[in-house]
């Protein structure tokens, strides 16, 4: 079985990336997970995850000719993970439709997929792990301009075929106040409220420790809300073969 | 509120109100912005939202289309972008009058803070503030720190024409986007 879910939120800076290791950690209890830094020209992971000085990325694997996906894949963190790299050398050389390749190489052997997707919705490589995804987990924060983006974000998966998993409230300071602010999106967003993350330095400590939060602080009340996400979260089975199928014949075309 | 004509300064097309906050600190403007959604789907055409500031710092917001100043007038502007912004200079004293109008006063932070969602901006913001303005509260009293900031989302959510306008636009761009990239097939 597999499903794959993007980690979206149309706005940077909301923990996208924290919130991707952490539900995979707290998935990865229960399920094989793999964690693929999707956002490839603005990759941050390998810096969660202590990945940095490694030397093959996603961006190796998105070339013509280039490695195979599984030198790509480190096992860290009780997850399989797929970092991408930081140059703009890189980023400009990938071929952003070979992600689907290596999606659909990397769902034969998980059952859950996770994309930390790029905080935009301004190019084709940034919506591609949106199109490519079964569901997306939109990562909101309680501030009008997050939750206009992750309107928008979920109207662009909707628009291409991709269902609501469910959202994130993440960085919240007044855990009182979010409950009817996530009351009330609940109008909008398909899928249930996963978790209320509280606002915390454990975040911070843990990205600048190279590690990620459930591993850096896993009795922080921050890290129970991501188990709780992980518990709440329907994973769904798909027989592998057809996601592998479906991905490669996603009707993406093969030159950009 | 009525303001003085004064000199434009700056004119552009701006995707979010952070740029053009931004863009009236880097300056420390002393004079207005008026941010003009490009989206009139969203609001009536004449809809507008106006900041005045003294050296770049946010004093009073109001909002031409709700008739509302202060915090509310920033909840009515939040909409997506593109803006038209407009920087317009005015000579302090002309402003000094002007200011006195506590129900339209926001905190220097607060602009930045719930139109962009930006802390670094807001704690930008408040440093090139007057030591005076930086605990400052809103006039009503009612609308300060945090409680503010949910009623103001809340507000917000409970505008389910304005909400309907975003996902119907982003709908659109999403659609003519997946023409542009070679994704129509993919389109529901």
């Amino acid at each position: 079985m597999v499903e794959a879910f993007a980690v979206a939120s149309g706005k940077g800076g909301t923990g996208k990336t924290t919130s991707t290791l952490a539900l995979g950690m707290a998935l990865a209890e229960e399920y094989d997970v793999t964690v693929i830094d999707a956002d490839t020209g603005m990759a941050n992971l390998l810096f969660h995850a202590g990945l940095s000085s490694v030397d093959t990325t996603l961006h190796d694997v998105l070339v013509e000719g280039g490695a195979p996906v599984e030198a790509a894949v480190y096992d860290r963190f009780g997850m399989s993970v797929v970092p991408c790299g930081t140059s703009l050398a890189g980023f400009e050389a990938a071929e952003p439709e070979r992600l689907r390749d290596v999606v659909a190489t990397l769902a034969v052997d998980t059952d859950v997929i996770l994309l930390d997707s790029p905080a935009t919705l301004g190019s084709k490589s940034a919506v591609l792990p949106i199109v490519l995804a079964d569901r997306v987990v939109v990562v909101l924060q309680p501030t009008i301009p997050a939750l206009s983006d992750g309107l928008k974000v979920q109207e662009y998966a909707h628009s291409y075929g991709t269902e609501t998993a469910g959202t994130i409230f993440n960085k919240v300071t007044d855990p009182d106040d979010v409950q009817s602010v996530a009351e009330k999106s609940r109008r909008y967003f398909d899928g249930p409220t996963l978790a209320t993350v509280p606002d915390s330095d454990a975040a911070r400590k843990a990205r600048r420790a190279g590690e990620p939060l459930l591993a850096h602080a896993p009795a922080a009340a921050a890290a129970e809300a991501y188990r709780g996400a992980a518990r709440d979260l329907d994973v769904r089975s798909g027989a592998a073969d057809d996601v592998a199928d479906r991905f490669r014949s996603a009707v993406i075309p093969e030159q950009r | 509120m009525k303001l003085p004509s004064g000199r434009l300064v700056h004119s552009r097309v701006v995707d979010d109100p952070g740029a053009a906050l931004a863009a009236a600190l880097d300056r420390e403007l002393t004079g207005y912005a008026v941010l003009e959604p490009q989206e009139t789907l969203l609001l009536a055409a004449d809809a507008r939202g106006v900041l005045t500031l003294t050296d770049g710092v946010p004093v009073l917001t109001y909002h031409t289309e709700t008739d509302r100043g202060g915090p509310p007038a920033l909840a009515d502007l939040a909409v997506p972008g593109p803006y038209r912004l407009e920087l317009v200079a005015l000579p302090a004293d002309v402003l000094a009058d002007l200011h006195d109008t506590p129900a339209l006063r926001v905190p220097p932070g607060m602009p930045a803070q719930r139109l962009a969602g930006d802390p670094d901006l807001a704690a930008r913001t408040r440093n090139n503030a007057p030591d005076s303005r930086v605990r400052e509260s809103p006039a009503s009293g009612s609308d300060s720190g945090e409680p503010a900031q949910q009623s103001a989302v809340e507000a917000f959510l409970e505008n389910e024409g304005k909400i309907e306008a975003i996902r119907e636009q982003a709908r659109e761009e999403a659609r003519e986007r997946a023409a542009e990239w070679g994704l129509d097939e993919v389109c529901e």
